[in-house]
């Protein structure tokens, strides 16, 4: 009896555990939408597949890139805090890159250097490269996608809150309109 | 059948042939027999049924409801998780004798727990770090092996630390290496050891001792850094011990299909032979970094000579108790590591010879047993080693030819021989 005791109440912070951490993920989440600050990254979709959180759309950011004065100390898959800007159409860049965490209040996220080349150019791979959708619309994303990349004036962007290095990827844009409601109309 | 012999009871009962007693007795036998496997049978059905349905639960949920609010989609997210948990708890306070309910319970919750963190990562838009995902859904699942003694869980955990395993360090680059597989494997082996020592014959233990046997030979080469060509030699020494932890007394009296240790290790041992019996092997260097200080004090090098130390202890425990009168060619392979220390070509045809003795060895094995499984097996030793020849050798066409119809032959004649003698002996 008493090690059913035992077993029960470790069961007990079992439980605890295992609502712990898809809770902390949400709250965390929840929090950097609410008072994070909001970037626009342009953006090109494709459509995917992943077996067990569905279709998403796989990200292409334009700006990735940045120009370092030596770039012998970066390497591949290493992490850095990039610090982002808006350019003069109020399109999100990233204005510097540093391996600490930049002290003062700007924005800036945690990620990871895709690849470095010779000539001082640096390529930053965006944490927030995925976007699930309806596996019926994902298709039709792509596709509404293509369409408006063919028309001149086009701007895809992904709207992205950002607070403390974290950033969550709150919609896709095309034209200010949500690439979900692009698609469930068609 | 034991309907049959149920039904001819009272037959044998009324020619006396059996008494009242021992009929009853057998009656009885056969009665449980009919439930353990009756329970068996619920328990296969329970399992499926909770990994289907848990897996379907995925799926569902994959399809990603955009018109659901997002709270919604949360609240639908953690139903399962909660399902499970209930089932569970209930499962240890008025089940704990019943294995269908722990084993089945446990596996849906185990699956609620991946569906859960999925979906709260497929609503919040979180990218694929399928490493951490992996690691968090197991490290969460793990307690379930010992809270409700569920091997099902248990295998599934081997099979999630594994594919981390490969998914960290093989399919992903540039590759990290990590070590946090070994950490992660020691969280099964006091559940295997309780297995292994209350219920070694079951099923649940022989699938264990062959997801941990395949398992530990996947991520072994976890440990590769800039010597990845000095792992072949912890490989050997690894399918060395695998071999002798086979031909332990505990495992050697159980059936072969239980073996897996003594079959991965017998296997691996005849791979590695073939591989060194090729010339281009030893071709390449084993060092790869510039100077040997640097290669003797690399985790390659050093894991290689813990292995090889640990095998050389097993051979020397095996072995004393017959005075080393039973040693077969095959115990003795591993102590081929230290050739690669004086890489050279000579090395390739040691190989090829120990390879035929084997062969011939198990031929002889097989005649002398009347076992066509161990004379077969010996026979497509040798064709292999001549299939691997013919790679690099310059025979002629005609050559080979005769060589195949003379191993096919082979083949005919020995195998007719034996059925031969099997018939003479039964008549």
């Amino acid at each position: 009896m008493k090690n059913k005791k035992i077993t029960l109440l470790i069961f007990i912070l079992v439980i605890v555990a295992q609502f712990y951490v898809p809770l902390q993920m949400m709250f965390n989440q929840e929090d950097i939408m609410k008072t994070g600050t909001e970037f626009k990254f342009q953006t090109a979709p494709i459509d995917p597949y992943d077996p067990l959180r569905g279709k998403y759309i796989t990200l292409f950011f334009k700006e990735r890139e940045i120009t370092v004065q030596n770039n012998i100390k970066w390497r591949s898959s290493e992490t850095v805090f990039a610090t982002l800007t808006t350019d003069k159409n109020g399109f999100a860049k990233i204005s510097s890159i540093s391996k600490m965490k930049p002290k003062n209040s700007e924005s800036y996220i945690k990620t990871k250097i895709s690849l470095g080349y010779m000539n001082s150019k640096i390529i930053i791979d965006f944490p927030f490269n995925r976007y699930y959708m309806n596996e019926d619309i994902a298709q039709k994303a792509e596709k509404i996608y293509q369409e408006f990349s063919i028309k001149k004036k086009n701007e895809t962007y992904a709207l992205v809150a950002v607070k403390n290095g974290e950033a969550v990827l709150i919609d896709v844009r095309i034209n200010e309109v949500s690439i979900k409601d692009l698609a469930s109309k068609k | 059948m034991s309907d049959k012999i149920i039904n001819e009871l009272e037959e044998l009962l009324h020619a006396n042939v059996v008494t009242t007693e021992t009929a009853e007795n057998i009656r009885e036998y056969f009665h449980q027999k009919k439930e353990e496997s009756h329970n068996r049978l619920s328990s296969i059905f329970g399992i499926l049924g909770a990994i289907l349905v848990g897996l379907g639960i995925i799926l569902v949920f994959a399809h990603n409801w955009d018109n659901l609010s997002r709270l919604t989609k949360i609240i639908l997210s953690f139903l399962p998780l909660i399902v499970g948990q209930l089932l569970c708890g209930y499962s240890i306070l008025k089940k704990s004798e019943s294995t269908v309910w722990k084993e089945t319970s446990s596996v849906f919750l185990f699956f609620a727990i991946g569906a859960n963190i999925s979906l709260v990562a497929q609503v919040y838009n979180i990218p694929g770090d399928l490493d951490s995902f992996i690691i968090t859904w197991m490290l969460l699942s793990l307690p379930l092996v010992y809270l409700l003694q569920s091997s099902i869980v248990s295998l599934l955990y081997i099979v999630g630390i594994t594919y981390y395993c490969c998914n960290s360090n093989y399919f992903t680059y540039p590759s990290t290496q990590s070590f946090l597989y070994w950490l992660l494997l020691l969280g099964i082996v006091p559940h295997y050891y309780q297995l292994v020592k209350t219920k070694a014959l079951s099923n649940f233990t022989l699938f264990h001792n062959w997801f941990i046997s395949i398992s530990i030979v996947i991520c072994l080469d976890t440990i590769s850094h800039k010597n990845g060509y000095l792992l072949y030699l912890s490989y050997m020494s690894l399918f060395t011990i695998f071999y002798f932890i086979g031909k332990t007394s505990f495992f050697d009296k159980q059936k072969l299909k239980n073996n897996s240790f003594l079959i991965v290790g017998k296997l691996g041992i005849l791979y590695l032979l073939l591989l060194y019996s090729f010339k281009w092997f030893w071709n390449k260097s084993f060092y790869k970094t510039d100077s040997i200080s640097e290669t003797l004090l690399s985790i390659e090098f050093i894991i290689a000579c813990a292995l090889t130390l640990i095998a050389a202890l097993l051979f020397y425990k095996k072995n004393s108790r017959t005075n080393f009168k039973e040693v077969s060619l095959l115990e003795l392979v591993f102590l081929m590591n230290i050739f690669p220390l004086i890489s050279a070509y000579e090395f390739s045809i040691v190989a090829n010879v120990i390879v035929l003795f084997i062969g011939i060895f198990e031929v002889k094995r097989g005649i002398k047993l009347n076992h066509l499984g161990l004379l077969n097996f010996g026979l497509l030793l040798i064709t292999i080693l001549i299939i691997c020849r013919f790679f690099d050798t310059d025979l002629s066409f005609v050559l080979r030819g005769i060589l195949f119809i003379t191993i096919g032959l082979g083949f005919f004649l020995a195998n007719y021989f034996i059925l031969k003698k099997r018939n003479r002996n039964e008549k």
